[in-house]
């Protein structure tokens, strides 16, 4: 059991291993304004960490992110479902909501600027448009693949509403959904650091902007590798959530 | 015909073609008039004048598109992502094919093309102006980063799926390493190529949009930025509507050849 274990995990570790090997020989053979080397990528991190700032800007990038994301999730996942229930509706919407889907987002950023200014709210705003239609189109998608013959059964059973929702559009639609809350949850971290960069600079955004201004190379990297880490755990996460609920998948 | 009989309005004996544009063309039509009509509403109610309304923004679309500076922007954020795209395909297709045949070159470099895949690309910025300068060839690479990752590990995926068989075949009938990779191969994983493009020239998009607000380099991202901040938001708005015909025009795009090329194959929803 353990060799086998240690023989599997081999390959990423020496991978992972001559990576930061790499990273370390090229940033010592560079400008120091160019690269810098992941041992002193590391002791700014901690720096940064130990000053206090580090962890502070952190709460605030996750407090914006949480907050985008659960309102995108509040409002796709019912609406998704209320467009699944209502045909005519949905057939009207789902180009509208095809195209929102396809736009990049980013570009609406420089109206909700100068319409909302800056603060929270709009930087809210960001995180929402970005989470959102990947969870409205999804659960829209997953609707559409609910057999027309089991609402009918439900219905000649005179099944109420209320467990029609609950017993066939929630177990069929929730598997889409969950391929819509990982797509989410990617761009929804865009979102975030979008929003930071452009609006009003908080959280890691705003520590990653203020070190390259400053031609600080080494908290540029420090809080990309920050990002970058926290972008594989997400998505990590949203992969398991999605595999959880594709086993209801038929 | 299951879809008609739930929906319980249509009478039976009326014609088929004609149930069939009434019934998506018509609500779609009222949707969007709906649409442009609450958006005109309420922005004449509450918003100040500045604010793009339907109104405005249809007779801003002639001027807009006639001023040469549009253009000129239009022109250059096309090229920058077509150029983009192009390296990202060739490149991401050899690394995919290299990554999807061989289990060594997939052990060592799987890591990063998951990890840097699922990076915020956009974080990549400060650093790509502190490299290359507040430059266009700092939007080239952040186009190539935010979409290379995408195309490799679907290419990967792809030639990883080619049934066993196929190589095993050709492998007795003694072709070539070559000809296996050109006519089994690539042919195979064309499904997976094309969801990997879709997704990545959406992803070029972003990278080209963001890369311009941030570098301040000329394009369609900058017009808009631009004309925004310079209360023009009518002029800012058609940018906008340009994009995301663009983003529609790939989904489309690859829907059409996927259909046209590979009519077998059923979509994957299960891409990102």
């Amino acid at each position: 059991m353990q060799t086998t274990n240690i023989r599997s995990h081999a390959p990423f570790w020496i991978s992972i291993i001559s990576g930061i090997a790499l990273w370390e020989v090229a940033g010592r053979s560079t400008s120091k304004a160019f690269m810098v080397p992941f041992s002193e990528t590391l002791v700014r991190l901690w720096q940064l960490v130990v000053s206090g700032d580090f962890i502070e800007q952190l709460l605030d990038s996750a407090k914006l992110f949480f907050a985008g994301f659960v309102l995108a999730l509040i409002v796709g996942m019912p609406l998704g479902m209320l467009l699944a229930r209502i045909r005519t509706l949905r057939i009207g919407v789902e180009p509208y909501i095809m195209i929102l889907y396809a736009t990049p987002m980013v570009a609406l950023i420089p109206f909700i600027l100068s319409m909302m200014g800056f603060g929270f709210a709009p930087k809210l705003l960001v995180v929402f448009l970005f989470a959102v239609f990947p969870v409205l189109y999804n659960t829209v998608e997953g609707a559409r693949s609910i057999k027309p013959e089991l609402i009918e059964v439900a219905k000649s059973f005179r099944s109420s509403e209320w467990a029609l929702w609950r017993e066939v559009m929630l177990p069929y639609t929730l598997p889409y959904t969950m391929t819509g809350v990982r797509q989410a949850i990617g761009r929804a971290l865009v979102g975030m650091i979008a929003a930071e960069f452009f609006l009003s600079a908080t959280g890691l955004g705003q520590l990653i902007m203020s070190a390259s201004q400053n031609f600080d190379t080494a908290g540029v990297f420090a809080s990309i590798l920050v990002i970058g880490l926290l972008g594989i755990g997400l998505t990590r996460l949203g992969l398991a959530i999605e595999q959880h609920f594709a086993r209801w998948r038929q | 015909m299951a879809e008609q009989v739930l929906s319980g309005s249509i009478p039976a004996g009326s014609k088929p073609a004609v149930t069939r544009w009434s019934g998506t063309l018509v609500p779609r039509l009222i949707t969007g008039l709906a649409i442009v009509l609450v958006w005109e509403i309420v922005v004449r109610a509450v918003a100040p004048a500045y604010v793009a309304k339907p109104s405005t923004v249809v007779l801003a679309i002639p001027r807009v598109l006639t001023d040469p500076t549009f253009q000129k922007a239009f022109g250059e954020t096309l090229l920058a992502v077509a150029e983009g795209l192009a390296i990202t395909i060739i490149i991401g297709t050899i690394f995919g094919l290299l990554m999807g045949r061989s289990p060594t070159f997939d052990r060592v470099f799987r890591v990063y093309i998951n990890g840097f895949n699922a990076m915020p690309m956009i974080v990549v910025l400060p650093l790509f102006s502190l490299w290359f300068g507040y430059s266009s060839a700092a939007r080239i690479a952040t186009i190539i980063f935010a979409a290379i990752f995408a195309i490799t590990m679907n290419v990967a995926d792809g030639a990883r799926s080619v049934p066993r068989e196929y190589l095993e075949v050709s492998r007795s009938f003694r072709s070539g390493r070559l000809r296996a990779l050109t006519d089994i191969i690539l042919p195979a994983s064309m499904p997976y190529l094309l969801a990997g493009f879709r997704l990545a020239a959406g992803r070029a998009l972003i990278g080209a949009v963001v890369a311009e607000f941030f570098l301040s380099v000329g394009g369609l991202g900058y017009y808009i930025l631009y004309n925004s901040r310079s209360y023009h938001h009518n002029e800012a708005f058609v940018g906008v509507l340009l994009l995301a015909a663009f983003g529609v025009g790939f989904e489309l795009l690859v829907n059409w050849a996927t259909r046209r090329f590979m009519p077998w194959y059923r979509r994957d929803e299960k891409q990102n």
